[in-house]
This record gives C-alpha cells, structure tokens and sequence, in this order.
C-alpha cells in the first residue's frame, strides 16, 4: 500500500466531493450555497494540484491539465462572489449567485475528469 | 540467412528509413525540471493550508460591527488581513478594531503564517536557484536556440584562444556558429564578447556524442566541425564521431602529435592542422622565400591586416634548439631539411617524443654532468637545462646564427632569450608564446620571430573556411619564386594600401554577371576590360586578380590584362571595397557594363533606350 497514492487518492476525491457538495441546490438560491463549503472546495482544489505536479507520465499530465482547469473556476467563482458581496450595490442576488454556481459547476466536471481517470488508471494497474 | 543478418546488422544506420539519431534521450534532459516540481509540493502545500485555516479562523471567530454588535468577518475581509499579515506589511485592523478573541488567534496565526511564508517562499527561491536545475534550463534553451537556427552554421567544439580568434574573424565574415567547451568561463564570455549575431554556447563535455548531437551535428544546416580543444584525444573523439554520423560535412581538427593526427585521418578526411608543422613549414619559407612568407602571411590576416615587414632570417649557418618537445623536433626536422645545422638542448630529449615535456624549466642543477653527450651520435645534442651558462657556453652561441626558445613555458623562454641576447647580440631570435597574458612581455622583448600557436590555428582555419580560391592560391603561389612574389606585394601595396581591405570572388555566372552575358560568350572577353573603372575607363579599379579559376580546372595565379575569361570562370581579387563596388556594378548593371566594355552612352531607363534607340548589348537576347 502506498502512502503516496493514498493521499493523492484522497485529495482529488475530496476536491470533487466538496465541489459537488456546493454546487448541488437551485442555482439562484443563496441560502442553499454554502460559501465556507466554496471556500474548502478552492483549498482542497489547490493542494489536489500541487500534488500533481512533477508527474512525467501522460495520465499525470492530463490530471495536472483538469486540475488547473478546476481551480480557474473556482477562484473565479470566489472572485465573483467577494465582487457580488463586497462591490456591487445589488450584493448576493439571484443573478449573482447564479454565476457563483455555475462557475464552480464548471469546475465540478473537471474535477469528475480527474476522478474518472483516477479509476481508471486504478482499474487497470497490474500488480505483477 | 546468417550472412544477410550480419550485413543488416552491419548497417542499421545508413540509408533514410534506418538512420539512428542521436536524439533518443532528449527526456533525460527535462526530468531535473519534474524533479524540481516534485519537490516544491511541499512547500507550496504548507502554505496553503496555513492560509486556508488562518482565513477560516479568523472568518468564524466573532468580532464587532461599527454599532458594536456581534458580527463575523467575511471570509473576504479575512483573507485579505491575512494576506498583508502573513507578508508582513502589517495595515491595521480591518473594518473594526478586533475583539479580544479575534486578536488572540491573530495572535497565533502571526506566528504560523509569517514563519510559513518565509519558509515556502525560500524553499521554492531556493529550488529555483539549484545549480541542476538552472543547468536544465539552460541546456533547454541552447538546445531551442540551435534547432531554430535556419542559416548554415559551423560548429565550434573548443572555446579557447583559437576558438575566440576564430570566432571574431569569421564572424566579421557573417557566418554563423555555435560553441561547446568544457569550461562555463568560456562559454560565459560569450555574453561579453561583441558578435553582430547571436552564438548559442554550452558549457558541455564534447566527447559526449549526445551533446554533439544537440548542439547541431545532425542539424541539416550545419556546415562544418571546428574540434578546437587543447586536449587532443578530445579532438580525436569529435573528428571521429563527426565523420561517422555525418560523413559528408568537412572537419577541421588540431592535434600537436603526429600520432593522433593519424588516428583522426582514418575516420572519414579530416583536415588536420597541426600548429607545429605550420609553423616549421612557415619557417622554412620564410627562410628561402621571404617575399612569399610576407605575402602569404598578409592574405591570411584578415579583413584590414597591415602589410607585415619583410623578415631577413639567416638561411646558412648553425641555430640552436632549445627544448626538444614535439616542437623542437618539428622545427628542427624542417630546419635541417633546409640544409641548416641543429644543435639542439634539451634535459631530455628522448623523453619529448610522444609527450610535451621538453620544458626545461630550470628545477634541477643537472648541468650534464656525466651525461655529456655533446659528441654523440646524433650530431648536435646537449642535454642539459638551457638556462644553465655552463650549458649554453657548449651551445657556442657566438658562432650561431638562429635561436629558437621552444620550451612550453614562458618565463623560461623569456631567459633563454634575455641570455642568448647578451651573448651575441646580432643572433636571429625565434620563440614560442604559450599563453597570451605573456605578450607585452614578448613584444617588450622583440623576438624575430614569434610562434603563438593558437593564432597559427586560427589564422590556417581562417584561411580555408573563408574563402576556397583564397586556399588554392596559397598553394599555387609556394611554387612560384621569391621575385614573382615581392613583385606582387608591390603591385599590392601601390594598388590596395598597405592595409589588406578585401579578398573576394567573382563567379561568371549569369546569377551573379548579368550584365556580362553577351560579351562572355562573345570569345573576347578581356579581364583588363573588366577591371576598367566605370567613372572614367582609362581608368582601372584598385582591384588586383590573384588567381583565374577556369570551369574546365586550370588555374592561371595573376592573370595579365589580356587573358581572356569564359562563361562560369571564377575569379579571386584583392582590393578596396570601393573597387569591389565598381566591380559588382559593371557586372549587373547593364549601362554601365555598357560603358565600361564597350565605351558606349547608353541611358539607365527602359523608356530612354528605347527612345533614344540606345539599346545595350547585354539587354539584346
């Protein structure tokens, strides 16, 4: 058992699962968006790719590749909504919101990128 | 069956489809780049997850309003406090001033945040900085550098004396090259040294036929192979890869050991300069040929080379070898093959025969004692340390005529001649300058005759990479006699100045002479014609012609006015720019070749000619 793939296992599972956690939920609501859940989802979303630098392989670099598409999004979705918090006069309405979510919607199908090539380069590892 | 294996194993390399490269491990060269990624994961992770639960805290923890209610810090506000703490730039507390439980995990994440920063941020400066990985880099870069070169360059292995002599002139020449050399001082001088064009240097062990191949040997636009190193077995080993894995580019290769030079011309035909054989052959013609030494030496200086005087070396009588080294014995073979007597002083001169040791570098008392073979065999031998006046008494220096201080070192060649002057004043000095700090002091001195090898090189190289007819004409010229070439030294001097403006060719061919189609072929075209000045032509241009090259192979050295020249002739002239000028006018413009051959008006314009009906014969068909 590798310690290594376990953490990087880890991560990349927890930045799709808490993407998903934000995103779910009608997509103008603001009380049903959890911005500490946006907030734990840009962190863990950055530390999932430090993890992938330095990977030499062609699955590593596409890993590398959806990860750096998924923190774009998310940060910026925090950008967005800090913008819609603290700049604009209408603040956190539904068209705000809107955008908050469906950026980090975005960030979300990268994130199931990454995931889906975790199992599969999982599936098929041969121990010989 | 076994047979046609065999033969397939025997060349998997020739031919388009099987030709291995040398390119197969180009990854190798990026994995110190991964590993510097890897290893700045952690300092990047450390600092986000001080961040994320500085920011986290600091959000949570209940702070005031301005109406001093309870209320939390956006995680906005947070992160932006902790963005100027953790950098230590430190405003103040924002919106309000902080509640107490606030400033005590404020407090801690001071610590934590401040002290992480530093730490990432150092780590990473520091990885960044590692010397394997900037080497990385830098092989990355060289190597982009050198596949996007689209002129045809030389490659120079060797950045040495030589190299950097040769790297001026040629590129005063306009040629290209890239530089490999052991040395990263070398290569760093790169950046300092003024060249019109960019020279892609790398600091790499050229014996590794991987880093030939990425400095451009397979490269389609490489030229040449320049193996200038001081080491000769380095020579060796860039000579031979060059002519296995490219067998059709010219090589130019410097060894000092006979040996090795024969060892270099059984891969492929290379051209090998030894500098000590250049020297002894210079020497001897410069002993039966002095005009011919003073202009071959001329040519061979380079674009603006002042006419050098015209030596007096003393061709009968008894020199006096001192240092036995592999270039005593050069010199003193060539010395004696023109029929002068050696006596040669060395404290060992068996030894120098396959190493350079013949430096008597005065350690030892040794004044022959006992070993006194001055009467031995082989006529003319001292051994014993030259600067040692017991042992130049026996050389006899009053009753010689040449000195040649020939050892590897200069302080000691600098007293043999000090000494070898005081003797006998009126002796022919020649001596060899090792490094190039030593030259004021040689010049201080004022040899005769001074051997600096690196120059000898770079000057021989010069002369065949610059220009080919240039080459042949040296050649040519050896077997013409001394008046013929004093002659042509003044004719030069009268003609061009005494400064060495421009040696160039001319090629009759109607890319190059348009102009001069009709009267080519016409069977009486005349070079003094040619040479007329388009101002006025009872004028000739400052131009001289050295050597006629004919299609069909025959070459004529200083054709007269009168010798006539044929479609696809070349044709080596030495002159002033402006003569070059004039001569490329007359050769593509047709009114004024119209002039000058012909001495006929006619207008520049299409419209006039045809108007005026003052048509050139070169525009008929």
């Amino acid at each position: 058992m590798s310690l290594e793939k376990v953490i990087f296992g880890f991560f990349v599972l927890l930045a799709a699962t808490l993407n998903f956690g934000f995103f779910i939920g009608d997509l103008s609501d603001p009380s049903l968006h959890n911005v500490y859940e946006l907030f734990a989802a840009v962190v863990v979303s950055l530390i999932a790719t430090v993890l992938k630098f330095g990977d030499r392989t062609q699955i590593g670099a596409v890993h590398l590749a959806t990860s750096l598409v998924a923190d774009l999004q998310l940060i910026a979705a925090a950008l967005m909504w800090a913008y819609a918090t603290q700049i604009s006069s209408a603040g956190l309405d539904g068209q705000a919101m809107a955008s908050v979510v469906s950026l980090s919607g975005g960030a979300l199908l990268a994130n199931l990128v990454s995931v889906v090539l975790l199992v599969i380069e999982t599936v098929s590892f041969h121990r010989r | 069956m076994a047979r046609s294996t065999r033969q397939a194993s025997r060349h998997p390399g020739r031919g388009e489809g099987g030709r291995r490269g040398l390119f197969g491990r180009t990854q190798d060269n990026s994995s110190t780049i991964f590993l510097i990624l890897r290893r700045m994961r952690a300092p990047l992770i450390v600092l986000i997850m001080i961040f994320a639960v500085s920011v986290l805290g600091l959000s949570l923890i209940p702070g005031r309003d301005a109406a001093g209610q309870p209320a939390r810090m956006g995680i906005f506000d947070a992160f932006y406090f902790m963005s100027y703490t953790a950098t230590t730039i430190g405003y103040g507390e924002i919106p309000q001033p902080f509640t107490g439980a606030q400033r005590l995990w404020v407090t801690g994440t001071i610590y934590f945040t401040v002290v992480g920063w530093a730490y990432a941020i150092g780590s990473l400066l520091t990885l960044l900085q590692d010397r394997a990985f900037r080497q990385a880099l830098a092989l990355q870069r060289f190597t982009r550098k050198v596949v996007r070169l689209s002129e045809p360059f030389l490659l120079i292995v060797g950045y040495g004396q030589t190299g950097q002599l040769l790297g001026r002139s040629l590129d005063a020449l306009g040629r290209r090259f890239v530089v490999l050399d052991t040395s990263s001082g070398h290569v760093d001088s790169l950046d300092v040294d003024q060249y019109h064009a960019d020279v892609p240097g790398l600091a790499a062990d050229a014996r590794d036929p991987h880093t030939l191949g990425l400095a451009g040997l397979e490269h389609p636009r490489c030229e040449g192979v320049l193996a200038l190193t001081d080491d000769d077995e380095a020579n060796l080993v860039v000579s031979m890869t060059a002519a296995l894995i490219r067998p059709d580019l010219p090589v130019i290769a410097r060894t000092t050991s006979p040996t090795i030079a024969h060892r270099m011309r059984a891969f492929g035909s290379p051209t090998v300069v030894n500098p000590f054989d250049r020297f002894g052959d210079h020497l001897r013609l410069a002993l039966h040929a002095p005009a011919s030494y003073q202009l071959m030496s001329w040519l061979v200086s380079g674009p603006g080379a002042a006419l050098p005087e015209r030596g007096q070396a003393p061709a009968t009588g008894r020199w006096v070898m001192c240092g036995h080294g592999r270039f005593g014995q050069e010199l003193t073979a060539d010395l004696r093959a023109e029929g002068l007597e050696v006596t040669i002083i060395d404290l060992d001169p068996g030894a120098g025969a396959e190493t350079d040791a013949g430096a008597d570098t005065g350690a030892d008392a040794d004044t022959g004692a006992g070993a006194d073979t001055g009467a031995d065999a082989n006529a003319g031998i001292i051994v014993g340390d030259a600067s040692d006046p017991a042992v130049i008494a026996r050389a006899d220096l009053e009753q010689a005529v040449g000195l040649v201080a020939g050892t590897d070192n200069d302080t000691t060649n600098l007293s043999l001649i000090a000494a070898a002057r005081k003797i006998n004043p009126s002796l022919f000095i020649a001596a060899r300058q090792n490094r190039p700090a030593s030259a004021p002091l040689f010049a201080a001195v004022d040899v005769d005759w001074l051997l600096v090898p690196t120059e000898v090189m770079a000057r021989e190289i010069y002369a065949q990479l610059s220009t080919p007819l240039l080459w042949r004409f040296l050649r040519d010229m050896l077997n013409q006699d001394d008046d013929w070439a004093a002659h042509l030294v003044d004719r030069l001097r009268r003609q061009c100045g005494s400064h060495l403006s421009r040696v160039w060719k001319v090629t009759l061919t109607g890319r190059e002479a348009p102009a001069l189609g009709p009267w080519l072929r016409g069977g009486d075209a005349r070079i003094g014609d040619l040479l007329r000045s388009p101002q006025d032509r009872e004028r000739q241009l400052d131009a001289v012609p050295l050597l006629l090259s004919r299609h069909s192979g025959e070459s004529i050295l200083t054709p007269g006015d009168d010798i006539t020249v044929a479609p696809e002739d070349q044709i080596l002239f030495a002159g002033r720019p402006a003569a070059q000028r004039h001569l490329i006018d007359t050769m593509t413009n047709d009114a004024v070749s119209e002039y000058v051959l012909r001495g006929r008006w006619v207008p520049s314009g299409w419209l006039w000619q045809r108007l005026t009906r003052r048509i050139p014969h070169s525009g008929q068909p």
